[in-house]
């Protein structure tokens, strides 16, 4: 490779407007980036075909045929219409999690970076620690716990666990710790405001930004999620679209099931991402700092 | 974000401005803050201990009831869980199974990070945000998704070694032979992007003067990369792996979604083993102990990984050899 950009000369390389690494890696890129876009692309093309579609036509060609209003129909209406519940549990979830965590985050992360006090050092060491703890060690014994405090099956059920969120105090407290001057702060005091009252009125708007971030990752997380929701909840119309979802897949192979539910999971799974894909490029920004703040924080 | 010089104002703490102040009062002044500090945190607390602490410590304490009468039984259901050949099968398998997926995602998404990062590539925030988007994806989703184009009935492509004579048959990557490797295609999918994404903004505070400088020595691209950049962003490279590793040991979507369309199997791996001691059969002192043994497994091949890196970090390993 390093041969032939060094003896062809730089005018005539230029001329040609082509260099060989560019070509090779550009060409490595797009090969990577079929192997994303490949599935996505086929649940679009899949979501308008229907049963008989699937199995005959051209896996990643469009049908001559459109089934999408079809399966619309049938996906929103089939079983009781659980589908629409579904999305809206999901919404529901991801949104009230990702706004309690945020709070919550955000203000115990100030508290972090921003006082002394005994004990900060301790709360510190549980925080990463936590981050240490697969998800696994604490599913069992929360169900068992919160069988016991009535709260499976319900909405506050899978929200107050997604709230403890240690990352997002974690991260808060490294963003506090650089964003927010200390001067601010006694400025603030000075003339006269109590602690909750600056950070209302100094804390909040700085922080914003790093509320944002944390606000997509916990609402990505929790919309993602499936473990928890899937031990907490028992009937269906409670379930978010990832365990409904997941449930429908489930008959796919089980003879005597009834209609088999292709066209409705496809065409269902399709919908439940497809949001989130459209906004990601106006999200990415904020996403992507998120996890970068956490791994480059060790350094 | 800020200035070095706020940051370090920052650090004095709060209350240095009344450094000049009387000793009594400012002592005061400084334990209501701190107070006004704890109780900040004491939501989080709260909620971290009912939600958070109290389930891991419900969970050693199960571990050590009998599933039968509920009674302590000591260890017991440890020594049930270190005779469970499903169980270390699983185990051993996420094994074998994080050795060659994180390896391979590592080392495409360091490859990926690299070229995007160099002055060749073209196109590298369009790119950047195409690999990006799996991670807006479910696990679950992404399971349905490959699950259904890794069919030989639904996705013709598979069925083109058999047409070309080839294959004795169409190729089912989800068959048993196959379907571990069709879950670190997917797993593989899933997260390259993700931490192809962390590498890159760490590339991006590798100080600028270093690059030039290097480049002034006449080092070419390649060993930029290589010698420069890499090293630098060394524990970026330990913090991913680390997190992939636990992620690994906790698989649990995938195979579940797998095992729907396409009866892979129920006991794949530890999580799903897990997931059945306690509710299929109503076993959860037995599976409590499974997940505690779980999380002392992912403790331990965190930290055996880590120490094999820092003693490759020491010093003096690099004058020596290499």
């Amino acid at each position: 490779m390093k041969e032939v950009a060094t003896t062809t000369s730089s005018r005539s390389r230029r001329s040609f407007g082509f260099n060989v690494k560019t070509t090779v890696g550009t060409a490595a890129l797009l090969i990577a980036a079929v192997y994303v876009i490949a599935p996505i692309y086929w649940l679009v093309v899949a979501s308008s075909k229907n049963t008989g579609q699937l199995f005959s036509t051209s896996t990643f060609l469009p049908p001559a045929h459109l089934s999408l209003w079809s399966n619309l129909r049938s996906l929103f209406s089939y079983y009781g219409g659980n589908y629409k519940w579904w999305y809206v549990n999901s919404l529901i979830y991801a949104t009230a999690t990702a706004t309690f965590a945020t709070a919550v985050s955000t203000l115990c992360g100030y508290g972090l970076a921003k006082y002394r006090f005994l004990g900060r050092k301790a709360v510190f060491g549980l925080i990463v620690g936590s981050l240490m703890v697969p998800a696994t060690a604490l599913v069992v014994p929360l169900f068992l716990l919160e069988h016991d405090m009535h709260l499976t099956n319900t909405y506050q059920g899978v929200i107050l666990p997604l709230m403890v969120y240690p990352f997002g105090v974690y991260f808060m407290s490294i963003f506090a710790a650089e964003a927010v001057p200390g001067t601010l702060i006694d400025s603030c005091r000075i003339d006269g405001a109590g602690e909750f009252r600056t950070f209302w009125k100094i804390g909040r708007p700085i922080l914003m930004p790093g509320m944002v971030t944390l606000f997509l990752l916990s609402f990505i997380g929790t919309w993602n999620n499936y473990f928890l929701p899937l031990v907490l909840l028992g009937s269906e119309t409670r379930f978010p679209l990832t365990v409904g979802l997941s449930a429908w897949s489930s008959d796919l192979n089980l003879a005597g099931a009834g209609q088999p539910l292709y066209p409705e999971v496809i065409l269902g799974s399709l919908l439940s991402v497809l949001p989130m894909i459209i906004l990601f490029p106006f999200l990415q920004k904020y996403v992507a700092r998120g996890l970068t703040l956490g791994a480059v924080a060790g350094e | 974000m800020s200035t070095d010089t706020a940051g370090a104002i920052s650090l004095r703490g709060p209350g240095a401005l009344a450094e000049s102040g009387p000793m009594r009062p400012q002592r005061r002044l400084q334990a209501a803050q701190g107070r006004a500090g704890f109780a900040m945190t004491v939501p989080f607390l709260a909620l971290f201990a009912v939600f958070f602490a109290g389930p891991l410590v419900y969970s050693i304490v199960l571990s050590l009831r009998s599933p039968l009468t509920n009674a302590f039984t000591g260890l017991l259901n440890y020594r049930t869980v270190f005779h469970n050949g499903e169980y270390w099968s699983g185990v051993t398998r996420m094994l074998y199974f994080g050795a060659i997926q994180v390896s391979i995602m590592i080392g495409l998404a360091i490859g990926l990070a690299l070229f995007l990062d160099s002055p060749y590539c073209r196109g590298r925030r369009l790119f950047a945000l195409v690999y990006f988007i799996p991670f807006a994806v479910p696990g679950v989703i992404a399971a349905i998704m490959w699950g259904f184009l890794l069919q030989p009935d639904l996705n013709s492509a598979l069925k083109v070694p058999h047409d070309l004579g080839l294959a004795s048959g169409a190729i089912n990557p989800l068959d048993y032979r196959l379907s571990l490797y069709a879950i670190m295609l997917i797993v593989t999918w899933e997260f390259t992007g993700y931490n192809m994404t962390i590498l890159l903004t760490s590339l991006t505070n590798v100080p600028h003067q270093v690059i030039e400088a290097a480049k002034v020595d006449g080092c070419s691209e390649l060993s930029i990369a290589a010698r420069i950049k890499l090293p630098l962003i060394r524990r970026t490279v330990i913090f991913i792996v680390i997190l992939s590793i636990i992620g690994t040991l906790q698989l649990f979507n995938e195979p579940v979604i797998l095992n729907n369309i396409a009866s892979i199997g129920n006991s794949f791996t530890p999580n799903q083993i897990i997931y059945n001691t306690a509710f299929s059969f109503g076993n959860e002192q037995l599976a409590a102990a499974q997940s505690v043994v779980l999380a002392a497994i992912t403790i331990v091949a965190t930290v055996i990984f880590f120490t094999a890196v820092r003693r490759k970090m020491d010093p003096f390993a690099v004058t020596r050899g290499r």
